[in-house]
């Protein structure tokens, strides 16, 4: 049994090995230009039962805009949908607000003369004549990507299938909403279309360029499942997320074998810290922004903090010394990685003999202990800059896990932290202090922890359709008819890929008639009662009561269709042997993580250093390797 | 700790994370889609003399008056633990009647160590029309006016008062939720401030609110150093019902670090509902200063230090019992920002946009659907914003005192009997210049069933202006089309039967062009 994860990130691409006799871990330098050829210099020529895939290149080419030219093709009277968006400025104090332009430009919208109601009557024919005009407007746009989106089309897809069909006819590739996102509200069913068409040539030509040289390529998408190449190259919005759901995957996994499953995870890397929170099983939510762009696909429930290990720090005009939003990034990066000048996170760590001088990063870079000191001494005197600046980052770190927590309904203290990503587990455990969460996990391999996460993620596949019924004693409509056909479309997909159901389940958006926002619920069988039963349930926990009298409105039904998940062996492999370290930093004691064994104890302050990550136990904490390997943290009793 | 500079972004953090909490504990909690959709609420936690230290505001209004709730509330002094008072008259520390406010003082073995605040838009509190943001003359035709009192006292809820305040309602069952989430934020708030407490000491925290206070004072001291002294001019109106306008005439002094706002020569209040009173005054100036900060500045008693206000009893801006004052509210702010603004445009030529929509074109409609069962609506509808030395302005967006997010076509058609015809930009409406100004919208709304519909609108004759050799963007217009063809151009404030199958276009005002 051979498996092989590889995550490719913004600096590095992580590569997990699983063997019946353990892990094997390395890295190798991203290739941004071309992302395939990191991943593909890095692959073993061996041969794998499988080798999952997790990309940062969907997110990439929509931040960078890098797609084809987009048309988006909408309802007459609506031509401006992606101008107008939900109408709010991103910012509340701001003299010039500022928004980025969506994937379609102004003018490349082809409006439609045609109109159906909410229940999907027709209220306008889409007629011949109209329809011959779209497709020569199509025509003669002399673009190569099409979006359709018409009004109340998750009711009545008829009028976007004509028109898709007909550009088809032509040799236009084309993505019609009600395919893409069957579910109601314009903008964001238009957007998402959008964003998918404008993906789709740039992620099919990676993904089957990888497929040419990988066997057995699967895809990692953001609801932490794993679909096939071709799925993925069809539908690039569930491949956003890829790289964080794996991490959050992996986090579970490892909590899990050591024996927790209520975590928050905190992967903080050079420019953003990504959390989530699981209470058990991995959260997922329906929605999130890239760039001001609303993608509707169900993804991971991450928040993301833009705070990380290259975020610049400086004294403001009011005296404050404030802790990014801006960051060093990985170019020109933290001063001391020899391009960057101004002082970051990173640098303060290494000024701190948190991060070791002679730790290099990624196996390759050496960190700069005097260009670090150089960038701090602009905000003061370096060591009382560099602890200032990591009491910063740590408050704004906890801020935010607080709220995330909060937000979920949760309060924070019955939570692991579970921590990984470069810089991860060298803040955990100030942040567990000021969070007040009691104990912080470090996996055994926190730097590469999504790529391990992505080989624990079974075959996936999920379908939603708008339902948009009332739940109620003597309400005609009736949501099984519906749920049957969910069910047999996800159960054909899936097994046109070739695996077998072996867990079915069903989630639904709901909410009490007259809100706005619906709830994403777990439901055992698609049943009135059952939807209602947990809808109250889940409405009291996450806000504090249940509103059993009124009326529940079910919006959307998903059914999830899964295989039965990959057993991976998560325990270390010997790994290759390290020498032991005998050295110390101003931080404290100084030793390789590879030389801690099950039940060895470690008071702080001290610093444990790996490959991939480094961990600080601050004076005051204790850390123990449990029987799975990984590093627990404690305060000190 | 080890450096100033630190413990005052920490602090910052740290003060900032409980007005963050009792946001999210008041949103989550709250029962009505105003409060934990559109989030038209506020949070604040102020210092033992009642001054703001931190705010988690979602409404630019609520800035500046959420201290005036805190100033108006000590009347009720001495204070208990279990306390907690209640307050929306506009007159007596409120912005208008739906906006009600609840305050709780904080107390750590036996002193008080923090007041704690929040403001939420309540979907209805009485008065001539449901909704409360009637077209109305004088206050007590919007709704039950409550001035200061305890709904709390040592714990014991303040039954008598409570069902007083639920009788005069429209949905008390709504209200009675929404004050629980009000409760349940200043609950979590508490035992934040109590957190701190224990962890750092009283002493620390009353020395860092001082601190952060003084902090924002800085930043908003040098931001003004920034600009050149001298004394900037500039005035604009307000529409009224007819032909008639009410002038805003703003001289603006800047001296070194500090500002001086003198609303001398503005027009006196009015019969019409667009009075403000200074709470919202106040509110819609901060907003402006704010926008010339950095973006993380923490809002605060500090940022007002250097402001000074010469507000003339008994005007627009500063109106008194019992003037109506709903619109006030949501459309004379916006002029106030204009003023402000372009007031500022001569000091700061190379930073200060043009005029932007400059109204929140509030469009009502209710009814009864075929089934006999009632409807009722309100929406704001966004505009463009004015270009500026940056760039254009945004197209069909919201803008300063407003920001709430739209209902989806397809989310209105299914719960209301109308159809939206269009809703798209309204092309060539922002101002000409080097940067063009942004388009505003057309929104064309069919009635399915008889209805009534309101529009309080402004900016329909008068048009947002250009700076800098830009032009002015197009005013709004809103056109009743009957059924059978027939148009007719409505005024701004508006009230009008709809017959099925009639139709209202609403045309909003485009943003002024720069350079």
């Amino acid at each position: 049994m051979r498996h092989l994860g590889i995550d490719v990130g913004g600096t590095f691409t992580d590569f997990v090995e699983a063997r019946e006799d353990g892990l094997r871990t390395w890295k190798r330098l991203s290739t941004p230009e071309a992302p395939e050829k990191s991943v593909l210099a890095g692959t073993p020529r061996d041969d794998f039962e499988r080798v999952v895939h997790g990309s940062t290149v969907a997110t990439n080419a929509l931040l960078e805009r890098k797609g084809p030219r987009t048309v988006l093709i909408v309802t007459e009277g609506f031509k401006d949908l992606l101008e107008i968006r939900r109408q709010t400025r991103p910012r509340l104090y701001e003299l010039e607000p500022q928004r980025t332009p969506h994937v379609v430009r102004r003018g490349d919208v082809i409006p439609v003369r045609e109109r159906l109601d909410h229940e999907g009557n027709t209220i306008v024919p889409l007629d011949d004549a109209e329809l011959e005009r779209v497709v020569d407007a199509a025509k003669s746009s002399g673009s190569q990507a099409f979006a359709i989106c018409l009004l109340h089309s998750y009711a009545n897809p008829e009028h976007e299938l004509r028109i898709l069909r007909a550009l088809e006819a032509c040799g236009l590739s084309a993505c019609a909403s009600a395919e893409v996102l069957p579910e109601y509200r314009e903008y964001e069913r238009a957007s998402t279309t959008a964003i998918n068409a404008f993906l789709q040539p740039t992620v099919a030509g990676y993904v089957s360029r990888l497929e040419a040289s990988l066997a057995r390529l699967r895809i990692m998408h953001s609801a932490a499942g794993l679909s096939a190449a071709g799925e993925a190259a069809s539908r690039p919005v569930s491949m956003i997320l890829s790289g964080p759901a794996g991490g959050v995957l992996g986090a579970r996994a490892v909590a899990a074998q050591s024996g927790f499953d209520r975590i928050i995870s905190f992967d903080m890397g050079g420019t953003s810290t990504d959390v989530a929170l699981c209470d058990g099983e991995v959260t997922l939510r329906n929605t999130t922004e890239v760039d001001g762009m609303t993608v509707q696909a169900p993804l991971v429930d991450i928040e993301t903090v833009g705070a990380g290990g290259g975020s610049i720090a400086r004294v403001d005009e009011g005296g404050a010394l404030t802790v990014g939003p801006e960051s060093a990034g990985a170019d020109p990066g933290p001063a001391c990685y020899g391009r960057g000048t101004l002082p970051t996170v990173s640098d303060a760590n290494l000024v701190l003999g948190r991060l070791w001088e002679h730790q290099p990063l990624g196996g390759s870079l050496l960190p700069d202990a005097a260009r670090a000191h150089e960038a701090l001494t602009s905000l003061g005197a370096p060591e009382v800059m560099a602890e200032a600046v990591t009491q910063v980052a740590n408050a704004n770190m906890a801020r935010a896990i607080r709220r995330v927590s909060l937000e979920r309904g949760h309060d924070p203290e019955g939570f692991t932290l579970v921590a990984f990503g470069g810089a991860g587990p060298l803040h955990a455990c100030q942040v567990a202090e000021e969070v007040g969460i009691p104990r912080v996990l470090v996996p055994r391999v926190p730097g590469v922890l999504s790529a391990l996460g992505m080989l624990t993620a079974p075959e996936a596949l999920e379908r939603s359709q708008a339902m948009l019924i009332e739940l109620g004693a003597g309400v005609a409509d009736s949501p099984q008819q519906g749920a049957r056909a969910l069910e047999d479309e996800a159960r054909a997909a899936f097994t046109a890929e070739g695996f077998a159901v072996e867990r079915l389940t069903w989630s639904a958006d709901m909410r009490y008639r007259g809100q706005a926002h619906e709830l994403r619920v777990g439901v055992e069988r698609p049943e009135h009662t059952e939807f209602a039963r947990a809808f109250h349930a889940a409405h009291a926990r996450r806000y504090g009561f249940a509103a059993e009298s009124r009326p529940v409105e079910l919006v959307n039904l998903r059914a999830r269709v899964e295989a039965a998940p990959p057993s991976i062996p998560l325990a270390a492999g010997d790994g290759s042997p390290q020498a032991p370290i005998d050295g110390s930093s101003a931080a404290g004691r100084i030793v390789s993580r590879a030389s801690l064994p099950v039940g060895a104890v470690l008071n702080g302050p001290a610093v444990v250093v790996q490959e991939d990550a480094t961990s600080f136990v601050p004076g005051g904490w204790r850390g123990v390797v449990d029987d799975a390997g990984n590093l627990l943290l404690e305060p000190s009793p | 700790m080890t450096s100033e500079a630190a413990r005052l972004a920490v602090w910052n953090a740290l003060l900032a994370s409980i007005a963050d909490e009792m946001g999210v504990t008041l949103g989550l909690s709250s029962h009505s889609p105003n409060i934990r959709e559109r989030r038209d609420y506020s949070c604040g936690v102020f210092d033992p003399g009642g001054e703001m230290v931190a705010q988690a505001a979602h409404i630019p209004v609520h800035l500046g008056a959420m201290p005036e709730a805190i100033r108006a509330v000590q009347s009720l002094a001495p204070w208990r633990e279990g306390d907690v008072a209640i307050v929306n008259d506009p007159y007596l520390g409120g912005t208008h009647l739906p906006d009600i406010s609840l305050v709780a003082p904080v107390f750590w073995e036996g002193d008080i160590v923090a007041f704690l605040s929040n403001r939420a838009h309540h979907a209805d509190v009485g008065g001539m029309s449901a909704g409360s943001m009637p077209l109305s003359t004088e206050l007590y035709q919007e709704g039950i006016i409550i001035p200061p009192l305890r709904l709390y006292d040592a714990g014991e809820r303040n039954d008598a008062l409570l069902a007083m305040i639920l009788r005069n309602v429209r949905t008390p069952e709504e209200r009675l939720g929404d004050f629980d989430a009000q409760l349940a934020a200043l609950d979590t708030g508490a035992s934040r401030v109590h957190a701190l407490c224990r962890r750092y000491g009283t002493a620390e925290l009353r020395a860092q609110m001082a601190a952060l206070k003084d902090y924002t004072e800085r930043l908003t001291r040098a931001a003004i150093a920034a600009a050149p002294d001298g004394r900037y001019e500039a005035q604009d109106a307000v529409e009224l019902p007819g032909d008639n306008e009410a002038p805003i005439v703003l001289r603006l002094t800047i001296e070194g670090d500090a500002m001086t706002f003198d609303f001398t020569g503005t027009a006196p209040e009015q019969e019409a509902s667009v009075n403000a009173v200074a709470a919202v005054t106040r509110s819609a100036v901060a907003y402006c200063v704010r926008c010339l900060l950095p973006a993380e500045a923490p809002s605060n008693e500090g940022g007002f230090r250097p402001l000074r206000f010469v507000l003339p009893e008994g005007s627009l801006v500063n109106a008194r019992p019992p003037r109506a004052v709903s619109a006030g509210n949501v459309e004379t702010s916006q002029r106030i920002t204009d003023v402000v603004f372009r007031a500022l445009a001569h000091a700061l030529p190379d930073r200060i946009p043009a005029a932007s929509a400059g109204t929140m074109n509030n469009f009502t409609f209710g009814g009864q659907r075929a089934d006999g069962t009632p409807f009722a609506y309100y929406e704001t509808i966004p505009g463009g914003a004015g270009a500026g030395p940056r760039g254009p302005g945004l197209s069909g967006i919201q803008t300063h005192m407003t920001n709430t997010a739209n209902t989806p076509v397809e989310s209105i058609e299914r719960t209301l009997p109308v159809r939206i015809h269009r809703f798209e930009l309204r092309d060539g409406s922002g101002g000409d210049g080097a940067h063009r100004g942004g388009d505003g919208v057309v929104r064309e709304v069919e009635a399915l069933q008889p209805m009534e519909a309101a529009i309080i609108a402004d900016r329909r004759r008068n048009a947002p202006w250009g700076l800098g050799g830009g032009e002015a963007g197009e005013p709004g217009a809103d056109t009743l089309i009957h059924a059978h063809g027939e148009e007719q151009r409505l005024p701004g404030h508006t009230r009008v039967r709809l017959d099925k199958g009639d139709r209202l276009r609403i045309e909003t005002p485009g943003g002024g062009g720069w350079g």
